[in-house]
């Protein structure tokens, strides 16, 4: 019987460990900021905003056209493209995740990972 | 017995890291504008909302070819599907209820202005009132799964099929079992349920004068869709021409609202309501609402001020620079 009870024991402290080891992962503050780039959907890369040191940029080149996108410390926009409408452009700066950065003609999303104070946005 | 505490604890730790649906998410490029969808639940859900969207656009896309609406406007008449006459006479009804304010076959007009292909213009006068004259949702004639116009006359659906689509896939979800989801088609959200946590969805209302949002919506189980004047425009000579028209002038509606935003069960309502009321302005959008319970606004003047419906006082608060703001609160009495 006391064998039992030391099982028992072992158990839920295992048990406890465990459930403030789930809780630890999901609640803890985000690591930094990190970017990603969409293409049709499809993931084309991430970006760590906090390790941003100086202002960098680079291109996305798809089929339907070419943004070139601008990272500073913490932030990043579109700063030129090649798109007719140029709203991808005039967004600048994106700010929360829950409103991303959308180059339609070229298909492109721009967004932020982590949690935001809103999970969508209309208008 | 040890054996049997331990497999019981095993199983509940198992149990309880398993228990939670799944977050899947997508991003879809159709009906001219980029959709969201985040569901919980299996990736067989993302496919079957896919699928949803794919038949839809291939029925109701005003450019591509053989769809049901670009042979009805293209041959005057074509047989439409079920569902498409389904969504007609659902928006004839909405251009009915805003006694035209919404107009579907206002599509000429906004093709003279470059809406549809960025290259914008100003037209003449005498283009505009000539076009005005193809424009009267009450000829299109409905009827044995076909749709026939007058000479001149296109349909668009544009703006009430991303509501309309919001329906299908929430509709569709909730058959199969879902209780959280969240769609956002082009700024057309619905949100089925709550979070997975028992919170509400938080939805934005885009701020019309800058970035970022000037409030936020608590939804669960409603549509919530905005229509703004900002969404689309261009200038030309210092005055500004925005792509909502009101189809009685063939001019950009100038009603003294910069947003309007619809809360409601039905996404096919929402969506309709928003342009329309845009159009009719807050006095006659407020007067829409006390004749009807199924659906709460809120509307921001061009000048800034911020007002919403009583039905709303519970789930919107203001954020950002509009904190201190007040609140207008439009009651029934």
């Amino acid at each position: 019987m006391a064998k039992t009870g030391t099982w028992v024991t072992i158990i839920l402290v295992l048990l406890v460990l465990a459930i403030a080891a789930s809780l630890f992962l999901r609640l803890r503050p985000a690591g930094g900021t990190i970017a990603e780039i969409y293409v049709d959907g499809r993931l084309e890369r991430r970006v760590d905003l906090s390790g941003v040191t100086v202002p960098t940029r680079f291109t996305v080149e798809t089929e339907r056209g070419v943004n070139v996108i601008l990272c500073e410390p913490g932030r990043i926009r579109v700063e030129s493209a090649d798109c007719p409408d140029k709203v991808c452009v005039d967004f600048g700066w994106l700010q929360d995740s829950a409103a991303p950065i959308v180059c339609l003609p070229h298909r492109l999303v721009i967004k932020l990972t982590g949690d935001a104070p809103i999970d969508a946005e209309v208008g | 017995m040890k054996r049997t505490l331990f497999l019981i604890l095993t199983l509940a730790l198992l149990l309880a890291s398993c228990a939670a649906p799944v977050k899947r998410t997508d991003t879809v490029f159709a009906m001219d504008t980029v959709m969201e969808l985040t569901v919980y639940g299996d990736e067989a859900l993302l496919e079957d909302a896919r699928d949803v969207i794919t038949d839809m656009e291939s029925r109701l896309s005003v450019t591509l070819e053989g769809s049901e609406i670009n042979a009805l406007n293209s041959h005057g008449s074509a047989a439409l599907s079920p569902d498409t006459v389904k969504l007609l006479e659902g928006a004839l009804e909405l251009c009915a209820l805003t006694g035209g304010a919404l107009d579907i076959t206002v599509y000429p007009l906004v093709r003279a202005w470059g809406f549809t292909t960025g290259e914008y213009r100003v037209p003449g006068e005498d283009e505009i009132a000539g076009l005005l004259e193809r424009v009267d949702y009450n000829a299109v004639a409905l009827g044995d799964g076909e749709a026939r116009l007058p000479e001149g006359a296109m349909v668009d659906l544009g703006a009430v099929a991303k509501g309309y689509l919001d329906d299908a896939i929430a509709g569709l979800w909730r058959e199969e079992g879902v209780k959280s989801g969240l769609l956002n088609l082009g700024g057309s959200v619905y949100a089925l349920g709550g979070k997975p946590d028992g919170s509400a969805w938080r939805v934005g209302v885009r701020d019309p004068f800058g970035s970022g949002y000037l409030g936020v919506i608590e939804a669960r189980d409603v549509a919530v869709v905005t229509s703004g004047g900002y969404e689309r425009y261009f200038e030309q000579d210092g005055r500004t021409y925005w792509h909502i028209l009101d189809p009685k002038t063939g001019f950009p509606a100038d009603s003294g609202l910069s947003s309007v935003t619809v809360v409601g069960q039905e996404g096919l309502l929402c969506d309709g309501l928003s342009t329309a009321l845009f159009v009719m302005g807050l006095d006659a959008a407020t007067e829409l609402w006390r004749g009807r319970t199924d659906f709460d606004l809120v509307l921001v003047t061009s000048g800034g001020e911020v007002y919403i419906t009583d039905g709303l006082e519970s789930v919107f608060s203001l954020s950002g620079s509009y904190k201190d703001k007040e609140v207008k609160v439009i009651r029934r009495g």
